[in-house]
C-alpha cells in the first residue's frame, strides 16, 4: 500500500465482461451515465474532447479531455481538466487511468487519479466542484486515522 | 491569499517523510526537530526542513522551548486538509459504483445499448 496524497486509487469487483466494462468507461455515450451530462470526444488516444457539467442555472460548464490510451479491454486512460488549446500533459491536468483485470465471468476495476500534487490543492477542489454528483461517502484517507478521529469529534 | 495557503497544504501532505511526522506528533502530543529524527530514518536537518514545509502550510505550529522549538499539530488545519482530500475520493467512489451498476445492467439484459455503441465505434 503506497497511497499517495497526490493520488486517488480505487478498485471494484464487476460481474459483467471485460469487454462490457471497458465500453461503460470508455465510450462517450455511456461514460455520461456515470459521470459528466455532456462527452463530445472520441475513444482514439490523441484526439482532443471535452466534457460537460450542467450548472443549476443550465449553463454547461466544459473541461477538456483527451483520451491518452485505449487497449480495449484492458485500459483506458484519459486526462481532462487541462486549458482549452493547450496539450493535455503532466502538470496541467488530472490522469486516469482504468485497468481492467478479467476475474471469473466478470472484471476487477482499478482506477487511479493522478496529478493533484502537481496541480495544487485549489484546482483539484474546484475540479471537484464541478464533477461530483454524490457526496458523503464513506471512505477513509489511510495513514492519518488519528487526524480523522479528531476530526469527526 | 488563500489560494497559496491551499496549495502549500496540498503538497505539505503529499511528502510521506512529513505524514509519518504529522502521525508522530499526533501520537506524542508535540515534538523538536531533534526527538523526531530520534524516531525517524532522516537526519535533523532535514526534519527541521519538512517541520518548516508544515508550519507554512500551517498544519504545525511552533513555539520557542529551551534551545529548540516544540512543534504541535494544528488540528483544525489537518482536519480540514483530511476532508478536502475526502471530497475528491468519495466522488470517484460513486462514479465506480454507476459504472458497476452500468455494466452489471448490461450483462444481465443483453446490451441495450448496442447500437449506440456500434455507432460510436465506427
Amino acid at each position: 500500500m503506497n497511497e499517495e496524497f497526490g493520488t486517488i486509487e480505487r478498485e471494484i469487483r464487476i460481474d459483467a465482461a471485460p469487454e462490457v466494462v471497458f465500453q461503460v468507461v470508455s465510450d462517450p455515450e455511456h461514460v455520461k451515465d456515470w459521470w459528466p451530462d455532456e462527452a463530445q470526444y472520441e475513444p482514439v488516444p490523441g484526439k482532443a474532447g471535452r466534457i460537460g457539467f450542467r450548472e443549476a442555472d443550465g449553463t454547461v460548464q466544459w473541461e477538456q479531455f483527451t483520451v491518452v490510451d485505449a487497449d480495449p479491454p484492458r485500459m483506458f486512460a484519459f486526462r481532462w481538466t487541462h486549458a482549452e488549446g493547450e496539450e493535455a500533459a503532466k502538470g496541467n491536468s488530472f490522469l486516469v487511468t482504468f485497468e481492467l483485470e478479467p476475474v471469473g465471468a466478470g472484471t476487477l476495476l482499478r482506477m487511479t487519479e493522478t496529478g493533484f500534487r502537481e496541480r495544487g490543492w485549489t484546482e483539484a477542489v474546484i475540479a471537484e466542484e464541478y464533477a461530483a454528483h454524490v457526496r458523503g461517502w464513506d471512505f477513509f484517507v489511510p495513514r492519518l486515522p488519528a487526524a480523522a478521529a479528531k476530526a469527526a469529534r | 491569499m488563500s489560494t497559496r495557503v491551499d496549495d502549500d497544504l496540498w503538497s505539505a501532505v503529499g511528502d510521506p517523510t512529513r505524514r509519518r511526522m504529522i502521525d508522530r506528533l499526533l501520537a506524542e502530543g508535540s515534538g523538536t526537530a531533534t526527538s523526531l529524527s530520534e524516531q525517524l530514518p532522516v537526519t535533523r536537518q532535514a526534519v527541521a526542513k519538512h517541520l518548516a514545509v508544515l508550519d507554512k502550510a500551517g498544519l504545525v505550529h511552533g513555539a520557542a522551548a529551551g534551545r529548540e522549538r516544540r512543534y504541535r499539530v494544528d488540528e483544525a488545519q489537518l482536519a480540514r486538509a483530511v476532508a478536502q482530500l475526502n471530497a475528491v475520493g468519495s466522488a470517484w467512489d460513486s462514479r465506480l459504483d454507476r459504472i458497476k451498476r452500468i455494466a452489471e445492467t448490461i450483462q444481465r439484459t443483453g446490451e441495450p445499448d448496442t447500437e449506440t455503441e456500434r455507432t460510436e465505434k465506427e
